[in-house]
């Protein structure tokens, strides 16, 4: 398999029509009958008037369509992909998978490959691309980003908001970090874990993938850190199936490969857990994609269910400052978004208050779009509230960009669940 | 009352529409009376399948012959009635290899462009064939809309002076027995001249047709004629009966299934010698499985049974298996009007004929100033309405040409306005691409006629404009306006919509007009439904329950029972004189001692 060859890897601005098939979900809208919860769940629905809502965007969109029309209407490229319609929908309607589809419809039928948009979409799709880039040389490109006219060539030339401050690349990646260890630190073939740290957790917060690896370290699994590409979760977003599928014909094989010597899939980032669980199996047909599925978890979630977390934590205290959870709208959809405050409330010495099921606002790329910078904030609106009224100075979520909201919203230090676990539980 | 004109067609289905609008192009003057809506017999209760001919090609080449012409005839003058979608005949490994080849040569024969495909090429034209099918024939069956070809027909004939009147039942044939001179009809509305003087519409004399105000009783009406065409297929028994002559239509029943999406696009038949549950029809958003045949006696009393619509989806999921699993939101039963001459008595429906015939009443029964049509099929309704006004003209001594097969209907003059310029419209792309297919070349005159212009039916995609549009030519008959427009038979089957395309007939119709209009269409699409009870759409009906019961009363509304005693309320008038002068309402809702 061609995973990481030097054209695949390039990030390459001319559409490259794909041979995925042509997918069919008008048999999904069997299971619609039209009450519209999805639409009162929509976190965008709710502060744009303009956005017709998940029930048009999925199955009735779905159902009007013939199998020559092509023409998506072009508000799908305004769902911002936080795929709450699927956990709201009560009848099992596959809302994501068909605004996903349809996105990747729209994009490869409908949008100027040469537009400004789809450049700019491209590039964010593609964050992996220019981190890559940008943490080889981390302190010039964290100075150059912070430079007043690159974020005003950005919003002019690229609309990415200038309001947004680009996050900092760190100067040494998680997976340079992990060679300079030497790799696993705990040699177990009966408890094995395949870490999938995804691109943010290499490139900006490698302290995430670092208490990742000590806190499975503890409890004694063998950790692999195979070979990996992005999870497709802004592709995705941004209806770039092609990239996608590309960078999931990598993950596929090599996590397959981690599955066979006897590990488990494990990802910090939620986003990332949700894109192999649910996202690949529903939009690709590549060999062994649902067996990945099958064996995808996130990293508390698998610790709760395989090990006696709540016992490891009986005793233990943390120094840690009091955290403002809020939990990331695709940790809801895999029933996760109580766990952190859970945990957190077995840790003597720290106080997490969840604030609230509200969506963060950003979804990803989303609100990094000038066109969704106010939306986006509107929607944070409730979650910054809350953040501001629990009792605590620091934030605490799973999710990259839902971090980056919500210290953008508050100006909060916002921390992660493993690295709580990790003062919790591992010994200095 | 008395009115005359030159021909009465009696029957506003495909073929009395389509005799209308033949004889009025001709420069007849034609008045066309029907007795519900328009579609309300055998038009409105057809899977909308444009035949090829592909159906007959072995068993009666003929009419095969017919069908394959009148098929392009049709794509042309109605475009936007029409989708060009293409048919299968698929055989299975069980069906035989005989029948297969006979059905291409047959095909062939009759001039109908058959291809083979393979098993393989088959499942890529329609990826949810079932994967053991053995091959295919590919022939250019199409889908219709028998709702907007009539209704297109009916203007047409209206454009060039002719006079159509629905809900207008005929009682009484004039005449003596020797010879039909008119007719005498119920109007189960008021007719078009009385609701000019009794409406509040500004508008209403430059009105398609078969406008009413809903269930007003009129008077009765004789409409005296030089000619009279009795064109009411399955009921034409009954025209005849009043006549005293004997037309022996043997009425034959079949269930329509109507799936809630389309799971092929191209017209799927199973290729076989006849049989039930052969047929899959893409139709607009859904699909259509059809058939049986059983003969009944009356055309209008006649058993609806579940295991009927069970067969539908227990034979067809052979060739399709995703029907098995798929929802399914009606079944209606349309009634076929097969006649064959007495004399050849076959005992099985299905043996009878698919051809039409014309019976001179003068001929055959020494009765002079009728003619009625008999038989004949949906496709060719173009055919026969020419043969019978040919025949008509003849009586008349009017020597002018038939045009109907050159002219377009009104709606397909222009075919390509469709793809131009959606966009100004402001419309999300499946609602004006949807709104497109319907309206034809009436695309830019409807949607730019309402502003603003909500969608009115989510599922169907129909716009207030459309709605408006279609109230415009049929008054408050709100079945009227679905079969013009669509609104209301998508997957929630009027559940989210019909309330609000009853509101839209206010103001210019007052309250219990729109309730009774509501409670009509609320009906008709319950009539279906109820043969779906099941899986999702026992959901959807349990859903659209609930909102209608919580929402608007309607499940015991005591003020449409009747059941309040409003004398036993306070009127307020013994209250003192609130402080802001307004006597007898306690703005605190009376809990302040008042």
């Amino acid at each position: 398999m061609s995973d990481a060859e030097p054209p695949d890897d390039e990030f390459e601005p001319v559409q490259v029509f794909g041979d995925e098939t042509e997918m069919d979900l008008r048999p999904g809208s069997d299971d619609c009958y039209k009450c519209s919860t999805c639409d009162t769940n929509c976190p965008v629905a709710a502060v744009d008037d303009d956005f017709p809502g998940p029930k048009f965007q999925g199955p009735e969109q779905w159902r009007l369509k013939r199998k020559e029309d092509r023409d998506i209407d072009d508000s799908v490229m305004k769902c911002s992909n936080c795929m709450r319609c699927d956990g709201a929908c009560p009848s099992n309607v596959p809302l994501s998978q068909m605004h996903n589809t349809a996105r990747g419809e729209y994009v490869d039928e409908q949008m100027d490959t040469l537009s400004r948009e789809y450049l700019r979409n491209r590039m964010l799709s593609n964050y992996r691309f220019f981190a890559s880039l940008g943490s080889k040389v981390p302190r010039l490109a964290n100075f150059v980003a912070g430079l007043g006219v690159t974020s005003w060539l950005g919003e002019e030339v690229l609309g990415i908001s200038s309001e947004r401050e680009m996050p900092e690349f760190a100067t040494r990646t998680f997976r340079e970090w992990w060679e300079e260890r030497g790799g696993a630190g705990v040699s177990n073939p009966d408890k094995r874990i395949a870490y999938f740290h995804g691109c943010y957790s290499n490139y900006n917060t490698p302290e995430v993938g670092k208490a990742m690896v000590r806190v499975f370290e503890h409890f004694g699994y063998e950790v692999m850190v195979p070979k990996q590409r992005c999870s497709g979760t802004p592709m995705f977003a941004n209806g770039m199936l092609d990239d996608a599928r590309r960078a999931a014909e990598t993950n596929v094989e090599e996590f397959v490969a981690a599955i066979g010597d006897g590990a488990d899939v494990v990802a910090s980032c939620t986003s990332c857990s949700m894109s192999l669980r649910q996202e690949y199996p529903e939009l690709f047909d590549i060999h062994g994609i649902e067996d990945l599925s099958a064996h995808t978890y996130e990293a508390v979630e698998y610790l709760r269910i395989h090990e006696d977390l709540d016992g490891a934590l009986d005793d233990a205290d943390a120094a840690f400052p009091d955290l403002a959870y809020h939990a990331p709208c695709h940790a809801r959809n895999q029933g996760l978004e109580g766990q952190a405050v859970e945990v957190a409330d077995r840790i003597d010495g720290v106080e997490a208050t969840d604030v609230g099921d509200s969506c963060s606002g950003i979804s990803g790329t989303y609100g990094w779009k000038e066109e969704n910078y106010d939306t986006s904030m509107k929607i944070g609106e409730e979650m910054f509230e809350h953040m501001e009224d629990a009792d605590a100075e620091t934030g605490m979520t799973e999710c990259p960009t839902c971090a980056m909201q919500m210290e953008h919203g508050t100006g909060y230090d916002i921390r992660h669940t493993l690295e709580l676990l990790e003062a919790a539980i591992v010994e200095e | 009352m008395t009115h005359t004109t030159e021909v009465l067609v009696i029957g506003g289905g495909s073929t009395g529409t389509g005799i209308a609008r033949d004889l009025a192009m001709r420069g007849v003057e034609v008045a066309l009376v029907e007795q519900g809506n328009l579609t309300h017999g055998t038009t409105g209760r057809m899977h909308g399948l444009l035949h090829s001919g592909g159906r007959y090609a072995v068993s009666d080449q003929a009419s095969a012959e017919e069908c394959m012409e009148e098929n392009y005839v049709l794509r042309d003058i109605a475009s936007h009635c029409v989708e060009e979608t293409g048919g299968l005949f698929v055989q299975r490994p069980e069906d035989s290899d005989e029948y297969f080849r006979e059905k291409l040569e047959g095909c062939r024969e009759c001039d109908i462009p058959a291809e083979e495909l393979t098993a393989e090429e088959a499942r890529e034209v329609e990826p949810y064939l079932a994967k053991d099918v053995e091959r295919a024939i590919r022939v250019p069956d199409g889908a219709i809309d028998p709702f907007r070809l009539c209704v297109a027909n009916a203007v047409s004939a209206e454009n060039h002076g002719a006079r159509i009147e629905t809900h207008a039942e005929v009682i009484d044939l004039l005449g003596d027995e020797d010879r039909v001179t008119g007719v005498k009809v119920r109007h189960e509305s008021v007719p078009q001249s009385d609701a000019e003087r009794g409406s509040s519409r500004g508008d209403r004399t430059d009105g398609g047709p078969s406008r009413r105000e809903h269930r007003k009783v009129g008077s009765t009406e004789e409409l005296r004629a030089d000619y009279v065409v009795n064109a009411t297929g399955a009921w034409a028994g009954r025209i005849g009966d009043m006549a005293g002559v004997d037309i022996e239509v043997r009425p034959s029943k079949g269930v329509m299934t109507v799936m809630n999406c389309r799971q092929v696009d191209t017209v799927v038949n199973r290729c076989r010698p006849k049989g039930d549950a052969d047929i899959v029809v893409p139709h607009e958003t859904t699909a259509i499985l059809g058939t049986t045949d059983v003969e009944v006696d009356d055309p209008e009393d006649y058993p609806e049974k579940q295991w009927e619509v069970d067969l539908m989806i227990d034979t067809l999921k052979e060739l399709v298996p995703i029907l098995d699993e798929a929802r399914t939101i009606r079944s209606f039963w349309g009634v076929r009007p097969l006649y064959e001459p007495p004399e050849v008595g076959s005992d099985d429906p299905t043996d009878i004929t698919r051809d039409y015939f014309l019976l001179d009443h003068e001929e055959r029964d020494d009765l002079d100033g009728m003619t009625s049509i008999v038989g004949g099929k949906f496709t060719t309704y173009r055919m026969m309405a020419e043969e019978i006004s040919d025949h008509v003209c003849d009586q008349l001594g009017v020597s002018a040409e038939c045009r109907t097969a050159d002219v377009p209907l009104p709606g397909s003059e222009d075919a390509n306005v469709l793809d131009e310029g959606m966009d100004r419209f402001g419309l999300r792309s499946p609602i004006a691409r949807r709104s497109a297919n319907r309206l034809g070349s009436r695309t830019e005159d409807v949607l730019s006629s309402v502003d603003p212009n909500p969608v009115v039916c989510d599922c169907e995609a129909v716009t207030r404009a459309e709605v408006q549009d279609a109230i415009e030519q049929s008054g408050t008959d709100l079945n009227a306006v679905r079969i013009r427009t669509r609104a209301s038979m998508g997957n929630c089957q009027g559940g989210f919509c019909c309330h609000r395309m009853a509101s839209e007939l206010h103001p210019e119709y007052d309250e219990p007009t729109v309730h009774e209009a509501l409670d009509e269409l609320y009906q008709e699409r319950w009539k279906g439904e109820r043969h779906a009870l099941w899986g999702e759409q026992l959901s959807q009906a349990m859903l659209n329950y609930a909102l209608h019961a919580t929402t608007m009363n309607r499940d015991a509304d005591p003020a449409a029972t009747g059941s309040v005693d409003y004398a036993a309320f306070d009127d307020g008038s013994d209250a003192p004189a609130g402080a802001d002068g307004e006597r007898g309402v306690a703005t605190d809702g009376g809990d302040r001692g008042d």
